[in-house]
């Protein structure tokens, strides 16, 4: 706590300086009007300075304590530090509900943003403490059923967005989290809802330390784990719809905060509690300051919420090798597994003769000209090497992510780990977004190498870090995410500005086999094969390394080796199959559980079963793609979550 | 010719000092406990044999060859480790546990061959476990998953077993099976094996010898009847204890 009491004041002196010296550029301090403010007696420039920048910097503090202390809440609940307001699928369900009330029922605006927003958060939360609900609010479930949401949502808004595009050039500044404001009412509500709500998580502390003994401990101490957890998540929910409400999504400070605040020595609950508040307030206002400094020095306009991952994505990355062990995702009574299959290998045929049963219906059948119906004899030979070439890449790249994914996931030994959360699929997506705004006409290859280029550099970055803090797996996942928030941060600033060239990235975020190229689905159908056979030579890694470092060292597997060579393959297998068709990489996290639960739980069927599962979804998604908005391409991504979310949620309801 | 040869070990971590000077031997063909206070360096010891931990000074001998110079996979066959927690094994039936065991013989992709098979067979008899072959190891309980890693240690065919608290979270009746175990495997096939123990009295009735440590030095190094009198107790664990005798000595706290 020493560290504290240094570093606090400091970085309060410092955000209060930097917010300063804002405003000063804004105003010289001597024409600063005089409480109290009102705005008739007062020039325009001091109108600003009041109603904008003054209420504008308040807002930032109480957004990031709001945010920060959200954090601290979940991350104490699920006991988890991946835990954020964006795991809980909050954040997403408001997007979602802004961009479907303004281009369906532009009547709900009426009141302002706010309870529409509000309204989708507690919807998506409500929907994810439903199916956690049944299974006793384990960690683990929780955690899943909200990315579940999540995606879902956010998938459905991006194609939401693609479709209407020119109106919604508001609703991208808002996902960014512009805190501009017009008067004191948004941070007098903002402090309305984190005041009350700081005292209740501050009455909670000590119930909540009895539930990070786990909820058989706290049971047993005479603590009901249930109705506590209930409460803590319903805090943390206003807390973050509120927020979602006023000033759109704000990335990253739920998750950076608490982890400065252990950082910084915060060792019992209140602490946490209080200091995650502190660090998150301190943190939200010095990025906006800094923005404010740099708009005032001629820079571009950028959303604060978008930004904050450039300076919580590398902070969280740095504090890593310090941060204490951290509580891996572990299994609750309630994470009962799924029934291992008694004949993993019928399974596995079924899946394989689905396969090319499917892709032949999807050749021959679906939208053409002529409406649905099979293929027109007269167009095949137009249209059938399109269509091959498409289905192609996309299967490929299905498989590739999905092997990608259930590499990971034993590698980890965590059900949560997929390509995106390693940050691979952002290291793509940054190094397309450079291809793009660096190069005057960039074609296909140049492009190509941009993404494979952004993706390997992301794998290296995080091989060199695996390798130092020697893989300690909730830390690979943990840098993997600020690899990942700092790529989003980038790609939302690049959104919010406002280029047109934003519009080609954003197009290839959401994935489109259509623009594969005959020679690129043959390259990347190679890789999968590749990727599947290198997966059956390491099978047996994959079946020891689970099992932890000590005793995968015993049995004499060369450990760091082993999993370097995994993670890189890995990492590739992503990269190439994001170059093609975009970072669609979901399937990565979809298709190892539904091989999961379909019970194939040897590695060697694990793969193969995910692979195959992979493929199948991505066909399935590139046959919607393609035709249900004939004769425009609508997002592969969308199409792959619409259809394997709803397995997942099967799949979860079905296991209690 | 002794199994480990422990040359003035030193084992620093950021602040700690946790092995301190250490020299010993441990004999091969034996059953040697290792037994101490919480923190007093025990687990650390253990890491440090298997090659986990690489000592900040000193030299460790196995088999009279420095433990830095033996190739991974020969240290393998040659040595196996229970972890003191075992890890979930998610989805994992007890045969294909056990047929982990060979992994140092065969490697990621060599054939599993008929005297594979034998050997895994063999170590599920020995263990008692192979009625229960089919079973998902996280379905079974304590004492038979115990069994069941000791199975795959049996199975690796390694001649020296290192156990890190094996029976620390087991009933009365599964620490006298799981040590009886080990013992067994010893007797009959001429294994060694070092133990982390907590059990004094446990200690006494399964082991030929005991290692004591305190605050990562060596307080007792001999034969287990030395383990058994009130003076040697009080030194190790600073309780007075009585020390009383039926067919085997006993030590209860005073």
């Amino acid at each position: 706590m020493t560290r504290l009491i240094l570093w606090a004041p400091l970085a309060g002196l410092l955000a209060l300086g930097l917010w300063g010296l804002a405003a000063v550029q804004q105003l010289p301090l001597a024409d600063w009007p005089a409480l109290p403010y009102d705005a008739a007696g007062m020039r325009l420039e001091q109108i600003l300075l009041a109603f904008g920048t003054m209420p504008r910097g308040m807002v930032a503090l109480l957004v990031g304590a709001a945010l920060g202390l959200a954090g601290a809440l979940m991350q104490a609940v699920l006991r988890n530090p991946l835990a954020d307001p964006t795991t809980l699928g909050l954040q997403a369900g408001a997007q979602l509900a802004l961009v479907a009330a303004t281009l369906l029922a532009p009547g709900l605006l009426a009141f302002g943003r706010g309870p529409v927003a509000l309204a989708g958060a507690a919807l998506a939360t409500g929907t994810v403490l439903a199916l956690a609900a049944r299974r006793g609010f384990a960690p683990v479930t929780v955690t899943i059923s909200g990315m579940l949401v999540g995606l879902l949502c956010a998938a459905i808004a991006t194609a939401l967005t693609l479709s209407r595009g020119e109106y919604l050039l508001s609703l991208v500044i808002w996902n960014g989290g512009a805190l501009t404001q017009q008067d004191w009412s948004g941070a007098a509500i903002l402090a309305a809802v984190l005041l009350p709500a700081l005292a209740l998580a501050l009455l909670m502390a000590r119930p909540l330390l009895l539930l990070s003994l786990g909820g058989e401990g706290a049971r047993a101490l005479g603590l009901p784990a249930m109705p506590l957890r209930l409460a803590a998540l319903s805090v943390a929910v206003v807390l973050s719809a509120t927020v979602a409400a006023e000033v759109g999504l704000v990335g990253f400070v739920g998750l950076a905060a608490p982890a400065i605040a252990r950082r910084l020595g915060a060792r019992t609950i209140p602490q946490r509690l209080l200091l995650a508040t502190l660090a998150g307030a301190l943190l939200l206002s010095l990025t906006d300051s800094a923005l404010m400094l740099l708009a005032a020095a001629g820079g571009p306009v950028l959303p604060s919420g978008a930004l904050t991952g450039l300076i919580g994505g590398p902070l969280l990355i740095a504090l890593l090798p310090r941060l204490r062990a951290t509580v891996p995702p572990e299994t609750e009574a309630g994470d009962r597994p799924a029934p291992r299959a008694r004949h993993p290998g019928r399974v596995l045929l079924v899946l394989a003769v689905l396969l090319p049963v499917l892709s032949l219906a999807t050749l021959m059948a679906g939208r053409g000209p002529g409406g649905w119906g099979l293929l027109d004899p007269a167009l095949r030979e137009t249209f059938l090497p399109l269509r091959a070439t498409a289905l192609l890449a996309s299967l490929a790249a299905g498989a590739l992510l999905a092997g990608s994914g259930a590499i990971l996931q034993k590698l980890t030994a965590n059900p949560l780990a997929a390509p995106e959360v390693l940050g691979v699929t952002g290291g793509a997506s940054l190094g397309y977004a450079a291809a793009i705004f660096a190069l005057p006409s960039p074609g296909a290859l140049e492009l190509a190498l941009g993404a494979g280029g952004g993706a390997a550099l992301a794998l290296l970055a995080l091989s060199a870090y695996a390798l130092r803090a020697e893989m300690a797996p909730a830390r690979l996942l943990l840098a993997g995410l600020g690899i990942g928030a700092l790529s989003s941060a980038v790609l939302a600033a690049i959104m919010a500005s406002g280029d047109m060239r934003a519009w080609a990235v954003l197009g290839w975020l959401s994935g489109s086999a259509s623009r594969a190229t005959p020679l690129g689905a043959a390259a990347l159908t190679v890789l999968a094969l590749l990727l599947a056979a290198g997966g059956m030579l390491a099978g047996r890694w994959l079946q020891i390394l689970p099992l932890g470092g000590a005793v995968a060292g015993a049995l004499g597997v060369p450990v760091a080796g082993v999993r370097l060579a995994l993670i890189l393959g890995a990492g590739l297998a992503t990269g190439a199959a994001s170059v093609l068709v975009g970072p669609v990489s979901f399937i990565g996290l979809m298709a190892p559980h539904i091989a999961r639960s379909l019970g194939l739980k040897r590695p060697r069927d694990f793969l193969a079963g995910a692979m195959l599962t992979g493929a199948l979804l991505m066909g399935l998604a590139a046959f919607g793609a393609r035709s249900l908005a004939y004769p425009y391409d609508l997002p592969l991504g969308l199409f792959a979550t619409l259809i394997g979310a709803p397995w997942l949620f099967a799949a979860l309801m079905r296991r209690t | 010719m002794s199994l480990f040869s422990l040359q003035d070990i030193r084992f620093d971590v950021p602040g700690r000092r946790l092995i301190d000077g250490l020299s010993l031997e441990i004999a091969a063909g034996q059953v040697t406990a290792l037994i101490g206070r919480n923190g007093s360096g025990k687990s650390t010891l253990l890491k440090l044999i298997t090659g986990q931990h690489v000592p900040s000074s000193g030299q460790i001998l196995f088999e009279g060859r420095p433990l830095a110079d033996w190739p991974r996979r020969d240290l393998a066959r040659a040595l196996a480790y229970l972890p003191q927690v075992t890890p979930p094994t998610e989805g994992m039936q007890l045969d294909e546990l056990v047929q982990l065991g060979r992994y140092p013989w065969r490697g990621a992709l060599g054939r599993m061959r008929a005297e594979d098979h034998a050997q895994i067979s063999e170590a599920l008899r020995l263990c008692g476990v192979e009625t229960l072959r089919h079973r998902l190891v996280d379905t079974l309980s304590g004492g038979e998953r115990q069994r069941g890693w000791i199975a795959m240690m049996i199975a690796q065919g390694a001649r020296t077993l290192l156990l890190d608290e094996p029976i620390s979270a087991l009933d009365v009746a599964h620490q006298v099976e799981v040590l009886g175990l080990v013992r067994r495997m010893c007797r009959e096939r001429g294994l060694s094996a070092v133990i982390v123990l907590h059990d004094v009295n446990m200690a006494a009735r399964f082991c030929d010898h005991v290692v004591a440590l305190g605050e990562g030095r060596c307080l007792l190094d001999a034969p287990v009847d030395a383990l058994m009198t009130p003076e040697a107790l009080a030194r190790i664990y600073g309780v007075e204890m009585t020390v009383g005798a039926s067919a085997h000595p006993f030590a209860l706290p005073l």
